[in-house]
């Protein structure tokens, strides 16, 4: 195996690699696992492609992201090297050009890469998608999965806090955000399946999220009800969807397996599940004061009706099963709205 | 290798080069130049500025252009860009801004590109909070010599009298990194 990046000699002491990555920022402040030649060598045999292959190029500072390069922040991440496919696969989605990536890198917005992954390799990589999948499940998939991704947006693509990327918060999920969908607790086709792939196939989807967006009801016994306040909270007056393009970007809305099935039995049509939380996320124009009245208006984002809509379409608001057995919740990730979401299938090596 | 030390790699790319794509200059006197001026319809102080340079720009003998955009991605994305590139071919200068957020700071250098590859003069203009990431930006994309104007930050919510003041204080300086001569 031949390697083309820099090597260092360092310590054997295991606290050497955490002190190295914190002096060159590498890192985001978390320790890293040392990445030793044997380390990625495991994962460039895991691949399918040679060290040398160009994976995308990243920005904001267009690092070239050689399977190479990714091995090694993925070592750091202490992905295992059956996981090493996913990584792949989520970098070469989310450098897909409608992603927008350079925008999402250098905004003053807290968005982020945000990873769904539907397929057989959820539980054998320990991607959560039950209790806690947003944080807090600890799976060794979805923490080092996520993690990996963003330290090559860090060390490959060049994003520093405040210098390249100007997020003015930031956000918890930019350690790395990796969740997977409870295919088998939906009444749906799954996420990947809707997009065209089956349901043997490993799928990692990107979608830029501006966050979680917790909502919570305990008063609901119709889902149509339920499903009309849901749509009322993801259509906020803030929402990134109001200031832009109404035909650009996706809400994700995370249904835990009791709510979805709830609903289910009202929709059995997730096309017209999306269509009715369409229908009914919106705003009267009323609702804003008048400087942002006048620009909705000037904008056409007003209907007959005096009616904001979130958003243009049904496809864009995208239902997805996840989460524990709790009830009571659902989480909405909220769209940068300059930004499509990106599936691609995992590819395994030998 | 001694037991006690490890070689690991290193996780960055190389940095890219610092090769920069040709700068131009009018080097001549305003009077019949068609300048061109590209807003954001995000950012109302700079339409405002835009708006007042424009009106000096025709005061001194030039004609202007001017265009809006507005989109990162999809079809008003496409459409944007498209309409730049028009606008590159048309002008014999430009005006590009306003870089006063991250991602439209970056498709201010963007779309400034575009009127240097058609070997014109243009100047960047970011508000100083971004002046770094816009030389980042013009760095990464091969165009680290570009003239880049930095304005006072923020604009946004600054009084119509203030924004006036800004624009005719920097007015001089637009047309000296333009290259316009007496």
């Amino acid at each position: 195996m031949t390697l083309a990046s820099e090597r260092i000699e360092i310590s054997a002491d295991p606290r050497e690699q955490y002190e190295l990555s914190l002096r060159e920022q590498w890192g985001d402040g978390v320790p890293q696992l040392p990445a030793t030649d044997d380390a990625i060598g495991a994962l460039l045999d895991a691949s399918p492609y040679p060290a040398d292959h160009v994976v995308c190029v990243l920005p904001p500072r267009n690092g070239v992201a050689t399977v190479e390069l990714v091995a090694i922040n993925a070592a750091l991440a202490g992905v295992e090297p059956a996981a090493f496919g996913v990584v792949l696969a989520a970098l070469e989605a989310l450098s897909e050009p409608e992603w927008n990536a350079f925008g999402l890198t250098t905004t003053t917005s807290s968005v982020f890469p945000m990873l769904i992954v539907n397929g057989p390799c959820r539980d054998q990589l320990g991607i959560d998608y039950r209790a806690s999948c947003m944080g807090g499940a600890a799976g060794r998939g979805s923490m080092t999965i996520g993690r990996a991704v963003a330290l090559c947006l860090r060390n490959i693509g060049g994003q520093r806090a405040g210098e390249t990327t100007k997020s003015v918060f930031g956000q918890p999920a930019r350690f790395g955000f990796c969740i997977g969908e409870w295919e088998e607790r939906s009444p749906w086709p799954s996420l990947a399946q809707r997009r065209g792939f089956s349901s043997d196939d490993d799928v990692v989807t990107v979608h830029g999220g501006k966050g979680t967006f917790p909502m919570a009801d305990i008063h609901n016994d119709d889902p149509r009800d339920l499903l009309y306040l849901i749509s009322k909270s993801l259509a906020y007056p803030l929402a990134n969807m109001f200031l832009g393009n109404v035909e650009n970007g996706e809400v994700v809305v995370a249904f835990n397996p009791i709510w979805a099935e709830r609903f289910g039995t009202a929709f059995a049509d997730v096309d017209d599940l999306a269509a009715y939380l369409r229908e009914n996320a919106w705003q009267p124009i009323d609702l804003w004061p008048a400087a942002n009245a006048k620009l909705l208006r000037d904008r056409g984002r007003v209907d007959s009706r005096g009616r904001v809509h979130l958003v243009e379409r049904p496809d864009q608001i995208v239902p997805i099963v996840c989460g524990g057995l709790g009830s009571l919740h659902a989480i909405g990730l909220p769209s940068f709205g300059e930004s499509t979401m990106q599936s691609k299938p995992v590819v395994y090596g030998p | 290798m001694s037991s006690s030390t490890i070689w690991v790699r290193r996780p960055t790319a190389p940095p890219a080069g610092d090769v920069s794509a040709p700068t131009f200059r009018l080097d001549r006197p305003l009077a019949g130049l068609t300048i061109g001026l590209r807003t954001d319809r995000a950012w109302r102080s700079w339409q405002l500025i835009s708006t007042i340079w424009d009106q000096y720009l025709r005061r001194d003998g030039a004609q202007t252009i001017a265009v809006e955009t507005g989109a990162q991605i999809g079809q008003p994305a496409s459409s944007d860009r498209k309409q730049i590139e028009e606008f590159a071919g048309q002008v014999d200068a430009a005006i590009v801004g306003l870089g006063t957020c991250g991602s439209c700071t970056t498709f201010t250098i963007k779309d400034a590109v575009t009127v240097e590859a058609h070997e014109k003069p243009v100047v960047a203009v970011v508000c100083e909070e971004f002046t770094v990431h816009a030389h980042n930006v013009a760095r990464h994309v091969g165009h680290s010599d570009m003239n880049v104007l930095v304005l006072p930050y923020p604009l946004e919510a600054r009084p119509a009298e203030e924004l006036q003041q800004i624009a005719q204080e920097y007015y001089p300086t637009v047309l000296e990194l333009l290259g316009v001569t007496q």
